[in-house]
């Protein structure tokens, strides 16, 4: 093969990979701007929430026999659709129990509005979190690896003598296929139901919500459980193609905030291509820097976009009240 | 050495602990002693930049291993001894806040919060690939004394006290000073700071700076008596969470949150790893995550300020505060608003002023002059742009158009503490005051514009407090004010910059009837020591008493000017307020 | 159907914005609140809804003292807000706003026939019903919010300032409307506004605020012609 040929098959297949892993990390920022994006509640934690989805999803993939009833390869899905309600009821507790605590009007007296204390209380979650986790599971990495993660579609293409070859890793596709189909039904949600919509409208002007009727607490507190719910799903299908322990969490809260800034705050369809975008950089990015930077370079993205255009892509510029 | 003398606690706390030491020859407790002590030291640095100006960074680590990595490596490669390398570490530490603090600052809220985390976590990935998963300090047999290698863990306890004495040293100074005040202003209220004088970049730039100094070598400190680093043990987030942790527990904007969380927090920590770490392994985040949930919910100001609000509140309740009596004001017979002549000279001149927001035309071609002594009182409908036209003269908004002719100079595009040194003063409607400082340590942030010395700034400070009225409750801590006097603490603040222009933004605001007549007297009086007074209110009954001369704006223009009897009466300034109709029907 | 009984109100821990005041609106009246800035007349308005808490006295509706009631649940009972600056959801659709403004019970089972009166009123809310309400104009977002007071099927119709930011002839047209769906479906309507003469013309009984305190009240045709009116905004 010519050395064009090589390049152009690094690239494509850096292509696929990147739009396979952005669809994921798409799903992911959607999670988180459910949260930031609605209620502007700065989330330490949502990568320990994505911790601990992997950990319900492997927990419910073996443990509940779930493996053992629909199969190795149909049950990691099984496990994960699973692990959703759980992480769902997860983050409604948290949010009725703590986070309320700093949002909403609560916050009229502390200092910077309540933001302060946003940030250190779910630095505190997230550290409890993390470290519990560890002292539960142990620092062992285990994953929900299938048959499918280690086999893969093929095309050829030029093909004759030396064609290119692309692989496609089954257990990402079906993660994508499964990331692509979760955000239709969460967009469906927001755009027509009546919840949505009630949220919407809180996270536009939530006093002018509370003039409608809408109870905006309540409205937030099934935004929070929805973003822990669909950020836990996420990682649980991550957890199908790689292994990860419960320190894993951290290195993803930077990947999620740089989709969501990038998308634009307050966009969620933003944060979903936000994502894919940090996918696809990240994957083109080990053509020029070695894979421990992967992650530098994300970081370098998040300063960059945060201080040229904070607004992002779709970002809105509306001024809350 | 006023600055020693008031923390003789702390060295006398700092005696009994070296004392204590000496007893514990376990190596284990020793290095626990030590590193509370490093630990301490870590957390003043944070509450030195975040604890003061209220920017939660969480990203301190950054500068803590890079004092730890600098060490380690200059003496693997080019043998230099880490008693060089921790001064080193300072500068190399200042250097980064700079370079760190620069770009950030411009950020605001999260985005900063979030962007501070970025960059330890940066430097862990950049050094984990540069391919140091892990170094350690080289053993030196021959001099060890000159690599600070001992075999007596009680040394480097007393290293890390020398150390933690001077920093508290520092910091005391630091509160006491105009650094301190000016980093206590940025954080109550960034844009009443400016306007006070105080160039908030260049502030935030040297905290940051002495902060990551210091962290720096707290980390360089660390990695010496430590012995082995990986970049996930300085750079990591748990480091980072550490600083902030121990130093809101305790208490952040004061140096003894930090030493009160140490002192708590690292030995029950460390402890709980030593005894459960084999099973429990991680037990150390744990307790961080805990003491920071239920302090957040809890005691969000940390223990040392509970607790001193607890017995104050205890003390006052004992012995209930005798409140001197405040110079009786004659509320009742206060003489009508003479006209009295006005000085030729103007102090003031605002020429065809104009300000567009994207379409919105916000202010428009306004014109007046203030005459030296005068009392402009601008009036007219809500939305009619006069704190825009307000925030124009003062600095915070750059006008599309015209100039501020102050003194014949024209000040139309310069900051605002640019401002408050040519002498103009302002007030904001909404007030944050210090509620932990005293009325005269309030006033004092607003006399350093003016001030050379502390002595000098006090007082000016006490001046200003004499001449509003207030200097019967100097000493009063500012939380228990009532508007009233929180509104005359105000106009000292603004005063304590001697100004010869007041801007007042609605002075009057929130205050009944009888509270609105006496702090107009007081403006009155100022007005006749000389001060020039121009002043926003929507309160018209106190207006019409206090004012020279109306402008009157509406839709961002002048409508009209003259004084108070023709105004009120004049069908254009009807017709804003009440309506056309309402004019048609009369 | 709204009885404000001496309450006292206001912002944090400090002075109160309100004092004393007391006001009764009954069934289908239309009363007027008009006042100079700072008044209270938004905090008036905040404390019926419920987002400020009273500090004395109480609110009654329909006899029901709801002074303590939940600020959300307060919509259900049939008190519409319309509030100051129009407040409108910018990133929804003007229909999207409409079908907040239902939320109460009440608003889901009207919600057919209500559309449709609103679209008759406002026929311009029905040309644009799938624009974004944050591109409308002002006196088009001050017809949506008050389409979507509207739609909750309310009793009482609180409006804070319709005309602000408006030029005349459409705050004209605005104020025309509120005539016309008050004599359509018989609402109570309680009006704060800076055109003090429109303000009292037609209302059944007038309030002037100052400085939190009720100083003058009575017959709107009276108080029109009042010269006190003008020295509670002047000052003299």
């Amino acid at each position: 093969m010519s050395d064009f040929q090589i390049l152009i098959e690094s690239i494509l297949q850096l292509l696929i990979t990147g739009v396979l892993v952005g669809a994921l990390y798409g799903m992911m920022c959607v999670g988180l701007a459910m949260i930031f994006g609605i209620m502007r509640v700065i989330n330490f934690a949502q990568g320990d929430f994505m911790m601990l989805g992997m950990y319900a999803t492997y927990f419910a993939f073996g443990a509940f026999g779930i493996q053992a009833f629909f199969g190795a390869e149909l049950g990691a899905y099984v496990a994960v659709m699973a692990a959703g309600p759980a992480m769902f009821l997860f983050g409604w507790i948290i949010h009725r129990l703590m986070i309320r605590r700093v949002t909403g009007t609560r916050t009229a007296g502390m200092e910077a509005d309540g933001h302060y204390a946003q940030l250190i209380l779910t630095l505190g979650i997230a550290l409890i979190l993390q470290n519990g986790a560890m002292i539960l599971f142990g620092a062992d990495l285990v994953s929900v690896r299938t048959p499918l993660s280690s086999d893969a579609w093929v095309i050829e293409l030029f093909g004759e003598t030396s064609p290119i070859l692309l692989f496609f890793n089954k257990s990402r596709v079906l993660t994508a296929l499964f990331s692509a189909a979760a955000i239709i039904v969460l967009w469906i949600l927001i755009q027509r139901s009546f919840l949505g919509k009630s949220l919407r409208a809180a996270a536009d002007n939530a006093e002018a919500a509370t003039y409608m009727g809408i109870n905006v607490d309540k409205s937030h507190r099934i935004a929070f459980a929805i973003g822990t719910a669909v950020t836990a799903m996420a990682g649980g299908l991550l957890a199908t193609s790689y292994p990860f322990s419960p320190f894993v969490g951290l290195e993803y809260v930077i990947i999620m905030y740089a989709g969501v800034v990038l998308g634009g705050i307050g966009s969620i369809i933003g944060a979903f291509w936000g994502g894919m975008l940090i996918g696809l950089i990240q994957q083109f990015s080990t053509l020029v820097l070695p894979t421990q930077l992967q992650n530098a370079t994300i970081f370098v993205c998040f300063l960059l976009v945060v201080m040229l255009r904070p607004q992002g892509l779709f970002g809105r510029n509306v001024e809350r009240t | 050495m006023a600055v020693l003398k008031s923390i003789r606690v702390f060295f006398a706390l700092a005696l009994a602990y070296m004392v204590l030491s000496l007893f514990v020859t376990n190596s284990y407790y020793q290095l626990i002693l030590t590193l509370v002590l490093i630990w301490a030291i870590f957390g003043l640095s944070w509450n030195i930049f975040s604890g003061y100006t209220g920017l939660v960074s969480f990203g301190h680590a950054a500068f803590f291993g890079i004092g730890a990595f600098a060490t380690v490596l200059a003496q693997t490669y080019w043998g230099l001894s880490p008693w060089l390398m921790f001064l080193a570490s300072g500068v190399i530490g200042a250097a980064a806040g700079v370079l760190i603090g620069f770009p950030t600052f411009k950020l605001r809220g999260h985005y900063f919060a979030l962007s501070m985390l970025a960059y330890p976590l940066a430097l862990m990935y950049v050094f984990q690939w540069l391919g140091y998963p892990e170094v350690s300090i080289p053993r030196v047999n021959d001099n060890p004394a000159a690599y600070m290698q001992f075999s007596d863990g009680r040394v480097y306890t007393l290293i890390a006290m020398v150390f933690l004495c001077a920093v508290v040293v520092l910091s005391r100074a630091i509160e006491a000073s105009r650094f301190g005040m000016a980093l206590i202003a940025i954080k109550q209220n960034e844009a009443a700071a400016e306007a006070a004088g105080i160039d908030t970049l260049r502030w935030k730039l040297k905290a940051i700076a002495l902060s990551g100094a210091i962290a720096a070598m707290a980390g360089s400190l660390y990695a010496v008596v430590i012995l082995v680093i990986t970049p996930q043990s300085v750079f990591g987030m748990l480091v980072s969470a550490q600083a902030l942790t121990v130093t809101m527990f305790g208490g952040a904007g004061t140096l003894w949150g930090p030493i009160i969380g140490a002192g708590f927090l690292i030995p029950i920590a460390e402890i709980l790893h030593a005894e459960l770490g084999n099973f429990l392994p991680g037990i150390q985040g744990v307790v961080y995550g805990v003491a920071i949930v239920v302090l957040i919910m809890a005691a969000p100001e940390g223990m040392f300020w509970k607790i001193r609000d607890r017995l104050r509140s205890r003390k006052e309740a004992h012995s209930p505060a005798v409140v001197a009596e405040p110079a009786p004001v004659n509320v009742v017979s206060l003489p009508a608003r003479e006209s009295r002549p006005l000085n030729p000279e103007i102090v003031l001149d605002v020429r065809n002023m104009s300000k567009n927001f994207g379409g919105l035309k916000a202010v428009q071609n306004v014109s007046f002059q203030v005459n030296r002594g005068m009392i402009l009182g601008i009036i007219g409908p809500n939305g009619a742009g006069k704190t825009t036209l307000f925030n124009l003269l003062n600095g915070f908004q750059l006008p599309s158009e015209g100039e501020v002719m102050v003194d014949g100079v024209n000040m139309a595009r310069r900051k605002p503490h640019e401002l408050c040194q040519a002498g103009v003063g302002r007030t904001f409607q909404i007030m944050r005051p210090f509620t932990r400082m005293s009325v005269r340590d309030n006033v004092k942030v607003g006399s350093y514009v003016a001030a050379k010395s502390e002595e000098e700034a006090e007082a000016i400070a006490d001046d200003a407090l004499r001449q509003v009225g207030l200097s019967h409750i100097a000493h009063m801590l500012a939380g228990g004010l009532s508007t009233k006097d929180l509104r005359l603490m105000e106009l000292a603040r603004a005063l304590a910059g001697k100004p010869h222009i007041l801007l007042l933004d609605e002075t009057l605001a929130g205050l009944g009837k009888e509270e609105a007549v006496e702090v107009v007297a007081v403006i009155r009086r100022l007005s006749a020591s000389g001060v020039t007074v121009v002043i926003i209110e929507h309160t018209m009954h106190a207006m019409v008493q206090l004012v020279d001369r109306f402008l009157v704006l509406d839709h961002g223009q002048v409508i009209t000017e003259g004084l108070p009897q023709e105004v009120t009466r004049d069908s254009r300034v009807i017709e804003a307020y009440l309506g056309k109709k309402w004019v048609a029907n009369a | 159907m709204l009885e404000i009984e001496d309450i006292t109100a206001g912002y944090s821990s400090s002075v109160p914005v309100l004092h004393g005041v007391s006001i009764a609106i009954g069934k289908g009246q239309f009363i007027s609140v008009v006042g100079p800035n700072g008044a209270g007349k938004t905090t008036l308005f905040k404390a019926i809804s419920g987002i400020i808490p009273l500090r004395s006295g109480r609110i009654r509706c329909d006899g029901q003292d709801i002074s303590n009631l939940e600020p959300s649940r307060r919509p259900h009972l049939g008190i519409a807000h319309v509030p100051e600056g129009r407040q409108v959801f910018p990133s929804m659709t003007v229909l999207e706003n409409l079908e907040m403004g239902a939320a109460t019970e009440k608003g889901r089972r009207d919600w057919k026939d209500n559309l449709e009166r609103i679209y008759t009123w406002f026929p311009v809310l029905k040309e644009r019903a799938s624009q974004h309400a944050g591109t409308l104009s002002g006196g088009q977002q001050q017809m949506l919010a008050i389409g979507r007071g509207l739609a909750s099927s309310p009793k009482l119709l609180m409006l804070d300032e319709p005309s602000m930011g408006l030029a005349p002839s459409i705050a004209d047209l605005v104020f025309d409307k509120m005539m016309e769906i008050r004599r359509d479906i018989g609402l109570s309507i309680l009006l704060v506004e800076q055109r003090v003469a429109e303000a009292l013309q037609f209302a059944d009984r007038g309030y002037v605020l100052e400085t939190g305190r009720i100083v003058l009240e009575g017959d709107g045709e009276a108080l029109k012609a009042d010269d006190r009116v003008r020295q509670a905004y002047l000052g003299m």
